[in-house]
Parts: structure tokens; C-alpha cells; sequence
């Protein structure tokens, strides 16, 4: 079984925001760097199960720059047997999909897993396109998954209780919480990640569909104000002119 | 979760400051990259925050105990033998041959820091055991490597090491433990030993004790002293385990690290216990100082870690807590404007960066020292004695310093929180009570400080403190480029200086025979030459930081850089100058201590 997993790398959860350029890109500056926890904890791991029980092999793909080289390493410490990196800037969703599903259409993968999102973003939109573009099916937000020759039975957690599909391979999908279980990479296997082969491919032309024109953060977060518990009309005025909640 | 260390200053030592990547140009590392060490730091952070920081509090409300005859310690214990053994973090430094990773002692110390800081209790258990594995490695004979070490790398078994007998603690020359010949090579081993870290509990299905212990006959002293693996179970020749005659009588009740068993051993009592014999006899107290001088570093690191999580949870604390108002510049304060957190009163804010210049100037030390033992290994063969003259001499001060200033760190942390920091609601009184016995369990401060004095600055004829006072000076030449550094070179400059007179000064009262005078002060010379040795590691840190900030290469965002010079800043203002105390006391001629009247002066 041939299991393709994207990675991406997003900021460390705990760094500062910030734009430059007038608001029009991230500032870089200080951040560190980790891979986007969904595609680590759920989708890489999942895959790995899949191919511990049925055999095959497991894949990473990234499209960004050698920068990503570390956090594509970690993937191979934690399991993958080799990894591609796609030697692109990550323009937009549109353009790493097209540049995945090039990719995965030429090596035919039996599944193809993604995180729901990436925790910078959050757009989850890549997986579902990539979908698109190998026409195959999509099933998004995975929490749990079986597979029984090449019919997968999935769970997708959904407004009020679950849903339960069945998709036969190939198929694309993307995983959420308790799909799997994180897996931490252990010394021998960071050693054994820098003998792992990643193989660097050039992108091929695509064009994006949106442009990025400006980026704000949210407003501060305001004092708590503390209210007398007697003075109820004032609790009231405040929720209903500053919070505009009733 | 609450931060307990900082990964970026981490981070900026191992990578910015000691630029540990240069390891891989040498053969033993050439497997290793700057990515392989970070993927290790990150997964041992997530391992940290997955298995050992949670259980922190719980071990301390679940002590280690003694009942019906067994140890129990929390679940926790056999979890990270377990996961240890896995992650092949038993023994991550040995060679390949004996089913090592060749990892430089510099991630070894780092991701000791990692851990310890999340959990000061649990990562002794696997510690000890790749201690004790690597004293089998280094001196005993291919068979009991063969019998013991690959299942404690495993994890399977626990490792130990057993010195201190009731009528023998800080001097090893006393002990009595018996061990007398078999006639198949092997020994009884007869005695009994206390306060052994980690000696029993239910999730090692064997104990592998690395014993000190006379051979009948033996000169008086250390001179007679061997060094004898003895297993709580033997191995018989189908493999299968029986008893060896270990008993254990009982576990000690501490005030701190009480997730962390420490148990009293009895060996022999039905004269069935056998031991085998590591190295050469009677040079067994020499053997273990091997394990001792690493377990030395390690308990180093055990401090200036507890000293760590404790300063992030009164950091957290003073940006949280609102008390009271800044004064404002008229003297007065204004009682109708909101409370102020406490981190901007500047006596808490003094208390913080008090506890910042600590512990991260231990941690850079320890790590310094730690690099200097790969080096004096692996570096190049015509400076490896060089490297190891100076991990010689800090030793006993990367071990000293963050146990006694990390109390003091923490005791600022308490403070910080006000009647809240003695309250168990709160981390602080644990990492308090925890960090108390770094000061003492292998070899207490007087027995560290006597050590520096007495052995390694005299060692040599002086030639590791040329060693070190080089290293000082090309800090301070690098700083000196700096105008704004300029002023606190000049200051290590003359720290230095003073260091040295005070050497001259004291190593005459041993030219003239007056040996006891000579280390009678041995831990004021301790504190003093310390607190240098730390301004020594803080000139470094902030000279890095400003060239990262002049040349724009920077990992971190600026501020981190900046905060770095501040703490450097800090440190040579209100700790530096204590060391003109320090030598007043040093230098004056009067001697109080040395019993030259009866007890009764202290009635």
C-alpha cells in the first residue's frame, strides 16, 4: 500500500505575530517553526499504523523551501520511510494542491492523508482540492478510520454526533483529533531520519486563483471588569453597549 | 500547560553561543547534524510535556514508600524505564559497539535540562542506570557486560550506585562492606549501604548495584577499596533470575524529591550474596569517580533545572498577580487606577531577573562544562587534555553553584508569590523542598568546595586554571570590542584578578604546611570563584547576543537578544560585586574555624 502524507510547517504555537510590508506578509522574524500538529498527530501517524498492520510504504510531501528540510527530517524521525519536497514558496492553497496532486497522480498513491488544517491558516482547503484535481474522494475530518482490503470504513465528527462513511482507495483524507495517537520520535530514529532519502522536485507552472492583500491581527483583549453584584442594571447597559451581546 | 524552561534560551546556547554543529566535524559525531540535535530537543520537549511534567506534583503527593517489605513508587517509574529504554535514552552517549548513539554529552546535558525541568524525580531512575551500565562498560570484563548492560540499556533493569554506609557518608574511607574470594572469581559481598537513589521498587524486574566494598585483607582507606557488581537477582545459567541476597530494609522519608526512592540496602545477611568484581582491585573508589564525576554534572543539571521550572511558575504568577500601584513620580499612588500586575514593582522584578541570572547562567556553565567532556573525548587528540583539565576544574563548580544559588533562585521564586509561594496550591514550596538535597547527595558542598581548593585549582602546578583564565580572557577580549561591553570586560578583568591573589594568598598557608588553614575557608573560596565563573559565562551569553544583534543574525526576535544583555547587566550589578565581601573574608588573617580550643567556644 503506497500512502502519501502533505506536511506543512506552521509557526510554534506559543510565537508572536506579527505582519510586515504594510500588513501584506508574515513577519518572519524570531519565529521558530514546527510541523503542523494535525498532519503530524493524526495524518502521519495513521498512515504509519496503516503500514505497520498492512504493509507498503509512507511517504512525505511538502512544497516549500530548504528551510522545511528540519521539519520534514522529524517527519522521517517519527516513521516515514522517504519524503519530496517541492522546491516552491507555498503561494496558496491552490497552488501546493497543484503542485501535490501533480505529484501524487504520477506515483499512485492508494491514500492520500492531510491534517484537517494547518494551525496557521486554518483554511482547510488543500486536501479537498487535491482531491479534486486527482478526482478521487474526499473524506475530511477523520477522528477514526479502519481499513478492510480496500474499502475504508471512517468516522467524521459532525455537528451533534458522528457520521460514518465507507470510501474505497484511492481516496484523499484529512485527519482530525483521535484519528491517532502522537508519536514521539525516538533517538534511533532521528538518527536513522538523516539516511532517509528526500528527494527535492522542482514545481511545476500552476497559477493561484487569490491573492493575499493584507493581513490584521484581532483586536487586544480588553480588562476584565469586575461588577457589583448588586448593580445589575449596570452589568446590563454593559453587555448591551460595549458587548453588544443582548 | 505552564512553561516550566525556555526553549530558545536553550536553544541560543547550544546553537549561538557554544555552536555545538562544529561537533559533527569530528569522526565520533560525523553522523549528527544541526537538525538532528533540534528534532531531538523538540521530541524530548513533547516527551517532557506528554509523560513528565504532569506527574510532577502527583509524585510528590504520592511519595516513594516502604510497606510489607517492598518499595512502592508512583506508576510513573516503570513508565519511563519503559519509554526510556525505547527512545534508546539509556546509554544515548556509549559507542555504537556497545549499542550506543555517540551523542555529544553537550544534548545529553540539554536534553537532561529538558527533562529535569519538567520532572526533577523521574529522570534519576534512568540516569543512574546509564551511569551504572557505563562504569560496567568502562572497567568490567566482556562477560558481565555481556550478562548486564544490554538489558539496563533496555531499560529492563535498573542501575545503581551504592557508597554511603550508616558509619561512612562524605568519607569513603571507612567503609566496611565486606567482600571476600569464591573460588570461582566471583565474591561474597557482606555490608550494608544507605541512601541509594532508586535501590528497589516494582518495575525493574532486577537491580544491577555498583558497590564499593574492602576485599579481605585490603589496605586501610581508599587505597582498599574495589568495586563489585552486585544484581538483586543472579542469573543462572538457563537465563532465568534468582535471588542474590539483597535485601532491602527500608526507604528514607525526605522532605523533597519524594517521588524519587531512596532506599537502605542490605547485602549478605544470609551470606549468600555474590558479586563480581569491576576493574582492577582496590582501585574501585578511582572507577566510580568516573560515574561520579558525570552524576555530579547530572545533579548540577538536576538543580539549575528545579531552579528553571521554579522561575517560569513565579515569572507566570508575577504577570498574572495584581497588587497595588507603581509609584508615580511625585511619591504618590493613585488608588483609583487599577491594580498593576506584581512584575512591575521593581523589588519583584529584581526578584525575577535575580532568579534568570541564576539559572541561566548555571545552565550555560553546565553546558560549557559538558562540551568540554566531548571535547576532552572526541576533539582533536593534541587538546583533549587541555579540555579535560578544565572540566576537571568546574566540575565541582557546575555542580556547587546551581545547588546552592538555584536554593536561593527558588527562595525568590516563594517570595515572589508572597504567602502564596508556601502554600501547596502553588509549584513553588515542592521545587523548594526538592532542590534541598542537590547541596548534599554526591558530595555536599564542604566536600565539592575541598575539592576546587584542595584538588583541581592546585592541580597540575595550576595548569587547569591557566586553562581557564585563558578561556576567561578571550571573553573578555570579545566583549571588549563592544563599546557598551567594554565596561563589564574591564569588571570580569579585574574578578579575575582578584581571583588569582586570592589563590596566591591561600596556597601559601599549604607552602607552609598549614594544610588544614589552606582549605579551612574551602567553601567561601567556592562561593567566591563561582559567582566569577558564572559573570565569566554571562560576558559570553550577552556578546553573542549583541553581535546577533549588530550583525542581523538573528534566530530569535530582537528583544531576546536584548533581554540576554539586560540579564548580563543585572548579574554584574547586584551578584559581581559580592566577591569583594567574599575576598575580605578570604584574605583575613584571623582563624576562627580551625579547632584550636575546645568544642566549648560554641557553647
Amino acid at each position: 500500500m503506497k500512502l502519501l502524507v502533505c506536511v506543512t510547517k506552521t509557526p510554534e504555537t506559543t510565537a508572536k505575530i506579527a505582519f510586515t510590508a504594510n500588513g501584506t506578509a508574515f513577519d518572519t522574524n524570531g519565529v521558530q517553526y514546527i510541523m503542523n500538529p494535525y498532519d503530524e498527530w493524526y495524518a502521519l501517524v495513521r498512515a504509519l499504523e496503516l503500514k505497520e498492520a498492512q504493509g507498503g510504504s509512507v511517504c512525505l510531501i511538502n512544497v516549500g523551501s530548504p528551510s522545511n528540510d528540519t521539519v520534514i527530517r522529524k517527519g522521517l524521525a517519527i516513521g516515514a520511510d522517504e519524503a519530496v519536497r517541492i522546491n516552491a514558496e507555498p503561494k496558496s492553497s491552490l497552488y501546493v494542491a497543484k503542485q501535490i496532486a501533480n505529484y501524487a497522480k504520477s506515483e499512485g498513491f492508494d491514500i492520500v492523508f492531510a491534517g484537517k488544517e494547518s494551525i496557521d491558516y486554518n483554511g482547510s482547503e488543500v486536501s479537498a482540492m487535491i482531491a479534486e484535481l486527482l478526482d478521487v474522494p474526499f473524506i475530511s475530518y477523520a477522528s477514526h478510520m479502519e481499513l478492510e482490503g480496500n474499502v475504508a470504513t471512517v468516522s467524521r465528527d459532525i455537528e451533534g454526533g458522528t457520521e460514518v462513511v465507507e470510501v474505497a482507495t484511492p481516496f484523499v483524507i484529512s485527519a482530525a483529533k483521535g484519528l491517532a495517537e502522537q508519536r514521539i520520535p525516538n533517538m534511533r530514529g532521528i538518527m536513522m531520519a538523516k539516511r532517509k532519502p528526500l528527494k527535492v522536485v522542482e514545481p511545476i507552472a500552476a497559477d493561484d486563483l487569490t491573492e493575499a492583500v493584507g493581513y490584521e491581527l484581532p483586536p487586544a483583549k480588553s480588562a476584565v471588569k469586575l461588577i457589583d453584584p448588586e448593580n445589575m442594571d449596570e452589568l446590563v447597559r454593559l453587555l448591551s453597549e460595549e458587548a453588544k451581546v443582548i | 500547560m505552564a512553561e516550566y524552561m525556555s526553549m530558545n534560551t536553550l536553544r541560543f546556547i547550544i546553537h549561538e553561543m557554544l555552536q555545538v554543529e562544529k561537533l559533527c566535524a569530528l569522526p565520533r559525531y560525523q553522523d549528527y547534524d544541526k537538525e538532528s540535535f533540534d528534532i531531538l530537543l523538540d521530541s524530548t520537549k513533547a516527551y517532557a510535556d506528554k509523560a513528565l511534567f504532569p506527574v510532577f506534583k502527583e509524585m510528590d503527593e504520592q511519595p516513594a514508600r516502604f510497606e510489607n517489605g517492598k518499595v512502592i513508587v508512583h506508576p510513573s517509574v516503570g513508565q519511563i524505564m519503559k519509554d526510556s529504554g525505547e527512545r534508546g535514552a539509556i546509554g544515548s552517549t556509549f559507542d555504537y559497539e556497545v549499542g550506543g548513539l555517540q551523542l555529544p554529552h553537550v544534548l545529553h546535558s540539554a536534553v537532561t535540562h529538558i527533562a529535569q525541568s519538567a520532572n526533577n524525580s523521574l529522570p534519576g531512575y534512568t540516569g543512574l542506570t546509564g551511569g551504572a551500565a557505563n562504569l560496567i562498560i568502562s572497567f568490567g570484563e566482556q562477560s558481565l557486560i555481556e550478562k548486564f548492560v544490554p538489558k539496563m540499556m533496555k531499560g529492563e533493569w535498573a542501575g545503581t550506585m551504592c557508597l554511603t554506609e550508616p558509619q561512612a557518608g562524605s568519607s569513603l574511607s571507612d567503609i566496611t562492606t565486606a567482600a571476600s574470594p569464591n573460588d570461582d572469581g566471583s565474591y561474597q559481598i557482606k555490608g550494608q549501604k544507605i541512601f541509594i537513589s532508586g535501590g528497589d521498587h516494582e518495575y525493574s524486574e532486577n537491580f544491577v548495584h555498583l558497590v564499593l566494598a574492602r576485599v579481605d585483607g585490603a589496605p586501610l582507606g581508599t587505597k582498599g577499596i574495589s568495586l563489585f557488581v552486585v544484581p538483586k537477582f543472579r542469573i543462572k545459567e538457563d537465563e532465568t533470575l534468582e535471588p542474590n541476597d539483597v535485601i532491602t530494609a527500608g526507604d528514607f522519608q525526605k522532605m523533597g524529591q519524594k517521588g524519587y526512592c531512596t532506599t537502605h540496602l542490605v547485602f549478605g545477611e544470609n551470606d549468600n550474596c555474590q558479586g563480581w568484581l569491576v576493574g582492577t582491585k582496590n582501585k574501585g573508589l578511582k572507577h566510580m569517580f568516573q560515574m561520579m564525576n558525570g552524576a555530579r554534572i547530572d545533579v548540577g543539571l538536576t538543580a539549575v533545572s528545579t531552579a528553571t521550572a521554579a522561575y517560569h511558575a513565579s515569572l507566570q504568577y508575577a504577570k498574572e498577580r495584581p497588587q497595588g500601584r507603581r509609584v508615580e513620580s511625585g511619591g504618590v499612588k493613585n488608588a483609583s487606577e487599577e491594580q498593576t500586575p506584581i512584575i512591575n514593582h521593581p523589588d519583584v522584578r529584581r526578584m525575577l531577573l535575580l532568579q534568570k541570572s541564576i539559572t541561566e547562567g548555571a545552565i550555560a556553565l553546565l553546558l560549557q562544562a559538558s562540551l568540554y567532556q566531548d571535547m576532552s573525548e572526541a576533539g582533536p587528540e593534541e587538546d583533549r587534555v587541555r579540555y579535560h583539565d578544565l572540566l576537571e576544574l568546574l566540575t565541582p563548580i557546575a555542580k556547587t553553584y546551581p545547588s546552592e544559588m538555584g536554593r536561593v533562585s527558588i527562595s525568590n521564586g516563594v517570595q515572589v508569590l508572597g504567602g502564596y509561594g508556601f502554600c501547596t496550591d502553588f509549584p513553588l514550596e515542592q521545587y523548594y523542598r526538592d532542590i534541598r538535597i542537590m547541596a548534599l547527595y554526591e558530595g555536599t558542598t564542604g566536600i565539592q568546595s575541598l575539592d576546587l581548593l584542595g584538588r583541581k585549582v592546585i592541580m597540575k602546578n595550576g595548569e587547569a586554571m591557566k586553562h581557564l583564565t585563558k578561556e576567561i580572557i578571550e571573553t573578555i577580549t570579545n566583549a571588549a570590542n563592544y563599546d557598551d561591553l567594554k565596561p563589564y570586560a574591564e569588571e570580569l578583568k579585574n574578578a579575575s584578578k582578584q581571583l588569582q591573589e586570592v589563590i596566591m594568598h591561600l596556597v601559601q598557608y599549604a607552602m607552609k604546611g598549614e594544610h588544614e588553614r589552606f582549605i579551612a575557608d574551602a567553601t567561601v573560596f567556592m562561593d567566591f570563584m563561582s559567582t566569577i565563573t558564572i559573570a565569566w559565562q554571562w560576558l559570553k551569553m550577552a556578546t553573542v547576543a549583541k553581535t546577533a544583534l549588530i550583525t542581523g543574525n538573528t534566530t530569535f526576535e530582537t528583544s531576546f537578544y536584548e533581554n540576554k544583555i539586560h540579564t548580563m547587566r543585572f548579574f554584574f550589578k547586584y551578584e559581581l560585586p559580592k566577591i569583594h565581601g567574599l575576598k575580605v573574608t578570604l584574605m583575613r588573617p584571623e582563624s576562627l574555624t580551625i579547632l584550636e580550643q575546645d568544642q566549648s567556644i560554641l557553647a
